[in-house]
């Protein structure tokens, strides 16, 4: 088995009308054992900058340890607030920085940008950035994600109707999914503000 | 019915017995192989085209191996892979004909049902795990309907208005899907044969199994007309622009 | 030695070889859904072949088909397998009728189709199919059967390349899963079903490069079968 597999993830992120949601499931597994059931997976890098972590929990809390560290330099240097897209092409070079023995993890960042402008992207696991439009999925339930958003997500959605279809479209994906779920958790990233809602699932 | 040429093998005699000792081997491998076959449909009926090489692994070995046949009147037959496992599949399509023939119930094998054998014989011996190391092309007009199909080593088939086996697949079959697709009744004979044409033209360019004497045939509702073997018309120039890997 | 040995016991029996480098199975992709409804049944299949690599084989290559006049079957996996299955089933319909002088019910055709999945448990037919079709109430039902003849009754199912992508899109919209005061029983509508299976499709074409070209839609209701065709995208 994939070690990108060992614990199990569903993380998706969506664009609305001037609002981005960013949503993950809260399962840590070892393979098929369940150990975990409020893992943090989506960290706030900024006040509307979010990043999922999908992949191996240990590289997630290093690499989240690391971009903290990176950000807070960043903010010392510059004396403003990163951009999601700066942001992403940081993460991006931090993760070529290690081209031949990567961290085991695919993100996924969602923010506004200084101009309240939706951005969402994924990265592989060594950088490669892929930006979207619409939305972007990863972990273990990928596949299952990419069929519900290319179904039930649509262009312009206000803040809660994004929740709406955000919520919907993960729930479903880790109801088929059997190494991601028990529990789900939704930010809605809107220019007045963060909303995160905890969702519950199926507990199985 | 009409009249059928017999080539019956030349001893009927089965193989002595093996010894109890001998394990039973099946093909793992083709040896002496025929490259791509290209077909499709026309105004008028079908066109197809092998080249009359059979390669032994790299080698350029029998350079007059004929590929198309027809099958009765209405049916014709082309093949890549395996050529001893050809002759085979010849020898037994003969013999279907032959007792056919004999039922003299003024009845014939249409192209669907030549067609359907052909499957059968294929998914059989790749369900013993014997294959026929083979990939063909079937084409007719059956009941004034084209048809046109392929069948392989696995038994898979489909029927498509443009079909090319092996090497084909990747260089001729875009060169068809482009050309051909939507114009199946439209296509001149004419320009059916410069279509084919050009497709083996650049298959002998870039398929190192490709040979330039090839043959072409036709089916129509009036029956199979193969031509004797011939060679393309080329021009080497662009060879000279080429270096290294470039194009 | 082992020569005298043979002749001792007298008989030996010739070691069967199995031969390597062949594989008797191709994996032709395309995807198949099935949607019960209370007095229809949605089947729906796109028509694209593939060589089990990158190469389109063809692109209108039925893998669904009317079996009776209330059952039809959609499979996925080996096309080559798959065909033979379908032949089968029909043969065992038509004997059937021969000999009973009646169609064969739904039930008892989904268990022929269980048991000739069966016949082949050690060299296994390559195929996922969906059974589907009205029961002697005239009530919808959908099978799906994994490769050996495991059998299970359902209410919507996917199998094929984008079996991930549409399932969980059907979860939601036929089982309602996860909306708070949906009825949740509620069988879909023939227009909504008819619906769902274009937009599942439709979707489904744009992530999976093994479906497309054409949707091919089955209805069974209490008139027969009825047969809707729709274009995918062909990229």
């Amino acid at each position: 088995m994939s070690i990108m597999e060992y614990c199990g993830a569903a993380i998706v992120a969506m664009v609305g009308k001037d609002c981005v949601a960013i949503a993950s499931d809260k399962r840590l597994g070892q393979q098929q054992l369940t150990v975990d059931m409020e893992f943090q997976k989506v960290f706030p890098i900024t006040e509307r900058t979010y990043i999922g972590l999908s992949g191996l929990a240990t590289d997630v809390k290093t690499l989240h340890d690391r971009l903290r560290m990176r950000v807070n330099l960043y903010k010392h240097r510059e004396e403003r607030v990163i951009e999601p897209k700066t942001f992403t092409h940081l993460l991006s070079h931090m993760l070529y920085e290690r081209r031949f023995g990567s961290y085991f993890i695919s993100p996924v960042v969602a923010g506004l940008d200084k101009n309240n402008r939706p951005y969402i992207c994924a990265l592989d696991t060594i950088g490669c950035i892929d930006s979207s439009s619409d939305f972007v999925v990863c972990g273990t339930a990928a596949t299952n994600l990419y069929g519900a958003c290319e179904s039930l997500w649509e262009p312009d959605l206000g803040p809660e109707e994004l929740f709406e279809t955000i919520s919907q479209t993960l729930l479903s994906s880790i109801d088929r999914d059997a190494m991601s779920g028990w529990g789900a958790v939704v930010h809605i990233i809107t220019p007045s503000g963060v909303i995160t809602r905890d969702l519950k699932s199926r507990m199985d | 019915m009409d009249p059928i040429e017999l080539r019956l093998p030349h001893t009927l005699q089965r193989p002595q017995a093996t010894s109890n000792h001998e394990p039973i081997t099946h093909s793992t491998e083709p040896i002496v192989t025929g490259t791509s076959v290209v077909a499709f449909k026309y105004k008028d009926g079908i066109m197809m085209a092998a080249d009359c090489l059979g390669s032994y692994g790299r080698m350029a070995m029998f350079r007059n191996e004929r590929r198309l046949m027809a099958v009765g009147k209405t049916t014709l037959l082309g093949m890549s892979g395996d050529i001893s496992d050809y002759q085979h599949m010849q020898h037994t399509l003969e013999n279907i004909m032959t007792q056919e023939y004999d039922m003299d119930d003024g009845q014939r094998l249409g192209t669907k049902s030549i067609y359907k054998c052909i499957s059968k014989i294929m998914y059989n011996r790749r369900s013993k795990m014997n294959p026929l190391w083979n990939s063909y092309v079937i084409a007719g007009v059956d009941s004034g309907e084209k048809v046109l199909g392929y069948v392989d080593l696995i038994g898979t088939t489909y029927e498509s208005p443009t079909i090319a086996t092996g090497y084909g697949s990747h260089m001729a079959q875009p060169i068809l899907r482009k050309v051909v697709e939507g114009r199946e009744d439209e296509i001149t004979e004419e320009e059916a044969v410069k279509i084919i044409e050009d497709c083996m033209r650049v298959l002998y360019y870039r398929d190192a199994r490709a040979f330039n004497k090839l043959t072409r045939a036709k089916v129509t509702a009036q029956g199979v007309e193969i031509t004797e073997p011939y060679s393309l018309e080329t021009n080497w120039d662009f060879a000279e622009s080429i270096v290294g890997y470039g194009a | 030695m082992s020569s005298l040995l043979s002749h001792e016991i007298g008989y030996s029996a010739p070691i069967e070889v199995h031969n390597h480098g062949f594989s008797p199975y191709v994996n032709n992709e395309g995807t198949s859904l099935g949607i019960c409804g209370e007095d229809f049944v949605l089947v729906a299949s796109d028509t694209r072949q593939s060589n089990g690599g990158y190469s389109i084989n063809a692109r209108r290559s039925p893998k669904a088909f009317e079996l009776s006049n209330r059952t039809v079957i959609a499979t996925t996996g080996c096309a080559a397998d798959a065909k033979q299955l379908v032949e089968d089933m029909e043969q065992r319909a038509q004997y059937y009728v021969h000999k009973h002088g009646r169609e064969m019910s739904t039930p008892a055709m989904a268990q022929v189709l269980s048991q000739l999945l069966y016949t082949r448990r050690f060299f296994p037919y390559y195929v996922f199919p969906i059974f589907a079709g009205l029961d002697a109430k005239g009530k919808g039902a959908v099978y799906n059967y994994d490769a050996i003849g495991n059998i299970e009754c359902v209410s919507h199912y996917a199998y094929g390349s984008a079996a991930a992508l549409l399932q969980p899109f059907l979860d939601n919209q036929i089982n309602k899963a996860h909306q708070r005061g949906a009825d949740t029983t509620a069988k879909p509508s023939r227009a909504q079903a008819v619906k769902l299976a274009i937009d599942a499709f439709t979707s489904a074409t744009e992530r999976d490069i093994y479906t497309g070209d054409w949707l091919e839609i089955f209805i069974v209701d209490s008139e027969g079968v009825h047969k809707l065709t729709r274009e995918l995208k062909h990229d």
